[in-house]
């Protein structure tokens, strides 16, 4: 092991990382201010630390009705549950065999397919913004959630594929060729042995496909103009848009919305980097 | 395959089997086409009876809206405003539109019009329902009658299933003989289709089947359909778990990026689209006309883009890789803390930190004029210049995007092998001589795809540019992606420039990724 550093070598890692840290807490300390504080302007001191404490921008998030009556936070967070739940099915859903297919079998074209599916997920779905746009406008899915399933699962299918072909490679094949052996086909091995061995690694694309829908932003203010069918992130945008800006509510919505995901992101963190880099390295 | 079968006939039906759902596919198409030509028909003449019924005063039935309607008349209150009223026995006395109005008014009013200017005429509303209206000049006004939709007619399969089965047994009749009638058998089978074809869609259609079959009878004699057919069975297995998701990103990826392709040889203005060819393209690319400095201008955006790229990764990389050093020495105490509270900022949707950052620049009194105020320094309003504003996105996506690259970073530096790091110093290298040259090294190849992949979304960080400066000022800090956006939904719906940006940027990044991997690739392993 090397030994103890200088005195002044130790003291600025200590600053640097105090100061970066620092700099990381200082937005989000602000914005967990603004969520307990009163008044719609975001900041008119630099501190961190709230003058007052009211519960009122919860109460106005999670309060507000629409035309119709309808809890409006509760109606877009249902929006948003149901595209992302319904985008991360799909995908998982059909992405699943053909993970499992790249990871065992030596087919012609695997390299292009796998190469495809890499470079879709890496370019991303706003370039597609347009051409989607005028064909759900064609279809008449232009302010759907059908639609915006659609969309999403444009990400989520590529996404499926890699992340979960990197966790049936981790697999041991000693148990499929066991099965082969005993007269097994490949459906059945996939069904029986690789699926159920798999289950953590399903678990934790799906949460991770999950997580990318639930806080898509640009797609869902394209697609939908209707009120009643905005998903949370269209929300929180629309609470401080050009002409009206109410940071409290801003706030208290970002908190809201964020703080699940973000538990959950860092439960899964570490799953999470593994997936990125074997795929791009092997890409 | 059963034994029992005699050899080729089995190939002979499978191509047979392919060449009919190819036919299916083609007459499917033309037979819609040549449904709606007769639903138009239909529609129009329906109309025209119904019109004439309302001449006779009688009421037609079956119909969305009818009735005579009056010559146009000056609006009371605004001269310069036309009124139609409705005339005869149903509905007579009431205005046409207003407040209440059915939505069926509008047809009416602008039908009476047109017949005023052109006569008597029967036509498909352009609007997609499937309705027609007819029109004919009566007395004391217009007799209008407006159809309901079209209803479809029923597809014909049992004709097309007809000829598929008489194909069917030609084609197996030819191959049960074997030989050259193998072929034969396939092409006339085949042929038959054709038939069907020309009732619905004509001699061209009907060719274009024929010479179809004649080609897979072609390719059946020569042994290409077997070969084809052999891989594929080999690859059963394979293929068919791979069908789902390759038919998925065919329908919902591919679909809409050859749309986009297409799309971009379009222009499209108030709702039409024109063929412009690569008009749109030769726009982009020499600039519009506008200046080098002008954020019309596509290479000015492009430039911009290239700057933001490189500076944000190049923050990244230097942030990431800074902390991942300081959080790899052995004496650091709460090294877990740190690195909780250092992803923070990955943890949080990036849309939110950039509305967190945009709040926190905004204004005179935002967080960051009075942290400034606070040490002693001028405010800035940082929207209103270019460098103040691009500086602001810069740090956003700065403090975004460093935990990436600091985790992959911690990940490389714990695979160097520590006892590396005891033989320099047992050698008595300094520590810049041990990080020049065993942590860059490893850490080199580490990072180069984690580059490529955060070049690639900082290049298309939409969000960040989106929400923070949104472009200001004046469109000048905006990347290609926002510009595309603004091409397509706030300039006007320039829908096909929109596609063109998206081409040109495909293409940039397909460059960028091709030679990116190449320089990846050539990094020394170690």
């Amino acid at each position: 092991m090397r030994g103890r550093p200088g005195p002044i070598a130790a003291a600025c890692t200590y600053a640097g990382l105090i100061a970066v840290t620092a700099a990381v807490l200082y937005p989000v300390l602000l914005v967990c201010k603004k969520a307990i504080e009163p008044g719609r302007q975001f900041a008119l001191s630099a501190s961190p630390v709230p003058t007052a404490v009211t519960g009122a921008h919860f109460a106005e998030l999670l309060g507000a009705r629409g035309g119709d009556g309808t809890l409006l936070f509760l109606r877009h967070a249902l929006n948003s549950v149901i595209a992302a739940a319904a985008a991360t099915a799909v995908g998982i859903l059909l992405s699943c065999t053909a993970a499992y297919a790249l990871s065992r079998f030596r087919f012609p074209g695997q390299r292009a397919a796998l190469t495809s599916f890499l470079v879709v997920q890496m370019f991303p779905a706003t370039m597609l913004l347009l051409p989607l746009y005028v064909l759900l406008d064609r279809l008449g899915l232009l302010n759907s959630l059908a639609g915006l399933v659609l969309v999403y699962a444009t990400t989520a299918i590529p996404f499926c594929v890699w992340t979960l072909k990197g966790y049936f490679d981790a697999l041991p094949r000693e148990l499929e060729e066991a099965a082969r052996m005993d007269g097994a086909g490949p459906w059945t091995c996939f069904v029986r042995i690789v699926l159920p061995l798999a289950r953590p690694g399903l678990a934790v694309t799906a949460l991770f496909s999950f997580m990318t829908a639930w806080n898509e932003f640009i797609m869902a203010s394209t697609f939908m103009t209707d009120e009643a069918r905005y998903t949370l992130p269209v929300l929180i945008q629309s609470s401080v848009g050009q002409y009206s800006a109410d940071w409290g509510l801003f706030a208290a919505g970002a908190l809201v919305t964020s703080v699940p995901v973000m538990a959950l992101f860092y439960v899964l963190q570490r799953y999470l980097v593994g997936g990125l880099t074997a795929g791009s390295v092997k890409g | 395959m059963s034994a029992a079968r005699r050899p080729g006939a089995g190939p002979a039906l499978r191509d047979w089997a392919i060449a009919a759902a190819f036919a299916l596919a083609v007459a499917s198409i033309v037979f819609v086409g040549h449904r709606n030509r007769e639903l138009d028909a239909r529609q129009r003449a329906w109309a025209s009876v119904a019109a004439s019924a309302v001449e006779h005063g009688e009421i037609p039935v079956e119909i969305d809206a009818a009735g005579v309607v009056g010559a146009a008349r000056p609006s009371p209150r605004y001269p310069f405003l036309r009124q139609r009223w409705l005339v005869g026995e149903r509905g007579a006395g009431r205005r046409l539109g207003g407040p209440d109005a059915p939505a069926t008014d509008k047809i009416l009013y602008d039908a009476a019009a047109r017949c005023d200017a052109g006569g008597a005429f029967a036509a498909l509303l352009p609007d997609g329902s499937g309705r027609a209206v007819a029109a004919l000049p009566t007395r004391g006004g217009v007799a209008i009658a407006v159809t309901r939709p079209a209803r479809p007619a029923p597809y014909p399969w049992l004709v097309v299933l007809g000829a598929l089965g008489l194909g069917a047994v030609i084609a197996a009749a030819g191959a049960l003989v074997g030989g050259r009638l193998r072929g034969v058998g396939v092409g006339i089978g085949g042929g038959l289709l054709a038939v069907p074809a020309f009732a619905w869609g004509g001699a061209a259609t009907s060719v274009a089947l024929a010479a179809g079959a004649a080609a897979v009878a072609l390719a059946s004699a020569r042994g290409w359909t077997d070969r084809v057919a052999a891989g594929l069975g080999r690859h059963r297995a394979a293929l068919g778990f791979l069908a789902p998701a390759v038919l998925a990103m065919g329908v919902l990826v591919a679909t809409p990026f050859c749309v986009g392709l297409v799309l971009g040889f379009y222009d499209h203005r108030h709702g039409a689209w024109t063929f412009v060819g690569l008009a749109n393209f030769a726009e982009i690319l020499s600039g519009g006309g506008h200046g080098f400095d002008d954020p019309l201008n596509f290479w000015f955006v492009l430039g911009v883009t290239v700057l933001w790229t490189a500076a944000n990764v190049l923050l990244h990389v230097g942030l990431g890789v800074a902390l991942a050093l300081g959080l790899r020495q052995p004496w650091l105490r709460g090294k877990g803390l740190f690195r909780v509270l250092l992803i923070l900022p990955w943890a949080i949707p990036s849309y939110i930190t950039a509305l967190i950052w945009k709040g926190m620049f905004q204004g005179e009194y935002g967080a960051i004029n009075s942290l400034l105020d606070a040490v002693g320094l001028a405010g800035v309003s940082w929207f209103s210049s270019w460098a103040t504003a691009f500086a602001a996105n810069v740090v956003t996506n700065t403090w975004l995007g460093f935990p990436f690259m600091m985790v992959v970073a911690l990940g490389a530096l714990e695979s160097i092998p520590r006892d590396l790091y005891e033989a320099a110093e047992v050698d008595g290298a300094t520590g810049w001589q041990r990080f020049r040259h065993i942590t860059l090294p490893h850490l080199g190849p580490a990072l180069a795809p984690a580059v490529v992949l955060g070049s690639i979304w900082t290049f298309n960080m939409f969000n960040v540019i989106f929400l923070v400066s949104a472009g200001q000022p004046g469109g000048s800090t905006d990347i290609l992606v926002t510009d595309a956006y603004r091409w397509a939904f706030e300039r006007g719906e320039r829908y096909g420039m929109a596609a063109a940006y998206g081409t040109l940027i495909f293409l940039v990044l397909l460059l960028w990724t091709v030679f990116g991997t190449r320089i990846v690739r050539r990094e020394p392993a170690p």
